[in-house]
């Protein structure tokens, strides 16, 4: 059974989420404060992290900083705050998606079910000397390894996989994502350019995700 | 010269240095020539009269003589005549005095021997006129002339003229000429301190004008300079004070004035800042409760058909009435964001045909055997917020299906060269023409005693509204009672701009 910690001051909405949590066949941590979230972390490593923004202790993009610096879990924030600018401050701290409250619960429970899927292709892609093992789900450049988000590596893939095509956001949304309806297309220009910012050269010139203006991205035949 | 009216009439600075001007020169001009008149008067009167009563006592004298050398023979008589013309004569030489004699009886041959008239003298100095009077009166006469020499020269003057009797010889005329070069002179010289202390007069009077009007109009100046900064919302800028006068005065109660408006703008820009603050805040406040309310409603709803039925019911009331309260806090969430100023637009280029398809199929795929598009077959680029185009056409579309009596409803796209608009037709209950722009009203009900039987929350039209003035497009709605309503809304295609054109009128082309 995967493991989501629940990060939130509202007893009664983190009781709630556990309950639907539970009923959709997960094992739930409850954590009210933001400052106790790492010593859980140390001791119980979560599959996936639930963060409500507004926290007591350490503010909800602080935490997710802190467990970026560790690890590569999958990150699902909670915003009472539909703002544009509090949504890309949360994603440029590392969360891989948010939800803005009020959610429906089948919505969350798809979404974290979208992050928890392992892509069960094996195999090995490659974008230029950028090497995709996908069974050990590393990414290799030069003999160096590369650390990746689950989300990232799955971006990464989705476009290595089928190196001509051109993907809109809306097509990645869907593929990555898992939304079904159009969702914030600047979901995926943040997560572009942090896995630009990690596999570039040089994020302004990028040889491996590369822009088509007006429509989307697609992977880029780097020379070697 | 319309110009320089235009300007006068706008400037009072300019007004009122005209007009003391106007008045200093006036005033200059009259008393000028008022003095000149009465100086020259004076000086030339003064030598005339002089003149005259001298003339006549040598004439007096001379006539005496005269009478008492008649007892003495003709050589005797002859010497005191000639003695007296010649002393007359000299006396002339010295203060420019002509003396000219002439006899009366010209028949007399011997008797012009006493004729006297210097030799440069043009005769017609004295009028034939004059002449006349003298030879009938007994009187002394005077009379102002022009003195003429046959070389030319010309000299203002007058001539006193009286008569003499020389015995044995008979009656003579007898004419003084006086010349008033030395008077005209000095005539002159006033009239030239008068000209030049006028002229100084009339510069300083200028000047003097130019400084009050300086002191007086600047800071009226100052006041409107001040007021038009104020006008631009500039409220800070204040008179500067720099004395006690009425001046002072009104840059002081200007002052004030402009204290006062500030501090009310101030205060109701605070309070309505503190009450958008506070929907804002509630509206953020009222989110997470709401969302532990949804997921236990939900988890309730999921496990309904293991209620009894009443129960059952009930989960799905509280799951519906959930869903209407979260669209309402959006929609409330939506309005104070633009109450505040805090919207922001998401501009990126995308095909609107496509949009206004994709929001019918997606919306309401039940209904959609109701909808007739008719649109370009080309794609029509613009550059907008999608996001807010599309939740316009939803608030649209959704309210057409709401009063449309499930009647069919009518799409049309439309473009210019610079805009492009959508309309959208119901044939349903329609609205009276006056509720036209109450419709775009918060919570406004065409019929507060009709039930809403839409899902709406009252907001959704005000919302699209305002999503179209973000736009700086255009927004409007026809409506006849039970013959349905058409809404059309125009963008402009670059952003930026404003739509000016509109390519689909807002009565609609069929009515029934």
């Amino acid at each position: 059974m995967p493991l989501v910690m629940v990060v939130d001051d509202d007893q009664d909405l983190a009781e709630m989420l556990s309950i639907v949590l539970t009923g959709a066949g997960m094992e739930v941590d409850l954590v009210g404060r933001g400052d106790q979230v790492i010593d859980l972390f140390n001791s119980h490593t979560p599959d996936l992290v639930l963060l409500d923004l507004m926290l007591p202790g350490i503010g909800g993009i602080e935490v997710c900083k802190i467990i970026r610096q560790r690890s590569m879990v999958p990150i699902l924030m909670l915003t009472a705050k539909g703002d544009t600018q509090d949504i890309v401050l949360g994603l440029e701290a590392g969360a891989d998606d948010y939800m803005v409250k009020p959610f429906k619960p089948q919505e969350l429970v798809a979404r974290i079910n979208t992050r928890l899927r392992r892509i069960n292709k094996v195999g090995n892609l490659a974008i230029g000397n950028l090497l995709i093992d996908q069974l050990e789900h590393k990414v290799v450049k030069e003999g160096q390894e590369i650390l990746l988000t689950r989300l990232e590596f799955d971006l990464l893939v989705t476009l290595a996989k089928e190196p001509g095509r051109v993907f809109t956001r809306e097509a990645l949304l869907s593929e990555v994502w898992g939304y079904q309806h159009a969702a914030d297309t600047r979901l995926v220009n943040v997560h572009v350019q942090r896995l630009r910012s990690k596999i570039e050269v040089n994020a302004e010139s990028p040889e491996y995700v590369l822009t088509v203006r007006g429509v989307g991205y697609k992977a880029g035949a780097a020379k070697i | 010269m319309l110009i320089s009216k235009i300007k006068v009439r706008q400037s009072l600075s300019l007004k009122v240095l005209l007009t003391n001007l106007a008045f200093a020169i006036f005033i200059a001009i009259f008393i000028g020539v008022l003095i000149h008149d009465r100086v020259s008067s004076t000086v030339i009167n003064e030598k005339i009269s002089i003149s005259k009563i001298e003339t006549a006592n040598a004439l007096n004298l001379a006539q005496g003589h005269f009478n008492i050398a008649r007892f003495q023979n003709d050589k005797g008589l002859q010497k005191v005549v000639q003695d007296f013309i010649t002393s007359s004569r000299e006396d002339g030489s010295l203060s420019g005095r002509e003396t000219v004699i002439l006899s009366i009886n010209k028949d007399a041959k011997d008797q012009n021997i006493y004729q006297t008239v210097p030799t440069l003298l043009v005769l017609d100095s004295i009028p034939e006129k004059f002449r006349d009077q003298i030879r009938k009166s007994d009187q002394i006469l005077d009379k102002r002339v022009t003195i003429r020499y046959s070389d030319g020269g010309e000299f203002p003057g007058f001539l006193i003229g009286g008569k003499l009797n020389i015995p044995r010889s008979g009656d003579y005329e007898i004419y003084y000429l006086f010349k008033l070069n030395s008077q005209y002179k000095s005539i002159s010289d006033i009239t030239w301190v008068l000209l030049v202390t006028g002229i100084l007069l009339i510069i300083l009077i200028g000047l003097s004008t130019q400084f009050v009007i300086r002191q007086v109009v600047s800071p009226v100046k100052e006041a409107a300079l001040v007021a038009e900064k104020f006008t631009h919302g500039d409220l800070s800028s204040r008179m500067t004070v720099a004395s006690d006068d009425e001046l002072a005065s009104l840059g002081n109660s200007f002052n004030e004035m402009a204290v006062s408006i500030q501090q009310q703008i101030y205060r109701l820009e605070n309070l309505s800042k503190l009450q958008q603050r506070f929907v804002s805040d509630v509206s953020h406040e009222l989110r997470t409760p709401l969302t532990t309310l949804r997921m236990a409603a939900d988890v309730i709803y999921q496990a309904k058909d293991g209620f009894d039925s009443s129960i059952a019911r009930s989960s799905e009331l509280l799951v519906n009435q959930i869903d209407r309260f979260e669209l309402l806090l959006s929609d409330l969430l939506e309005v104070s964001r633009f109450d505040a100023d805090a919207a922001a637009l998401g501009i990126t280029t995308f095909d609107f045909v496509n949009l206004v398809r994709k929001c019918v199929d997606y919306m309401h795929p039940s209904k959609s055997p109701l909808f007739e598009i008719s649109a370009p077959t080309h794609s029509i680029e613009i550059e907008a917020d999608p996001r807010r185009v599309e939740r316009i056409m939803r608030n649209l579309i959704t309210n057409a299906i709401d009063h449309g009596e499930n009647k069919k409803i009518e799409i049309k796209i439309a473009e210019s060269e610079n805009e492009v608009a959508v309309s959208v037709r119901d044939f349903g209950l329609g609205f009276n023409q006056a509720d036209a722009a109450k419709l775009f009203e918060r919570f406004w009900r065409a019929d507060p005693s009709r039930a809403r039987t839409s899902g709406g929350t009252g907001l959704g039209l005000s919302i699209a509204l305002e999503d179209t003035k973000l736009h700086q497009g255009q927004l409007l709605a026809w409506g006849n009672p039970n013959q349905g309503a058409h809404f059309v809304l125009t963008l402009p295609k670059h952003y930026g701009t404003a739509a000016y054109s509109f390519p689909i009128k807002l009565e609609p082309d069929i009515t029934y």
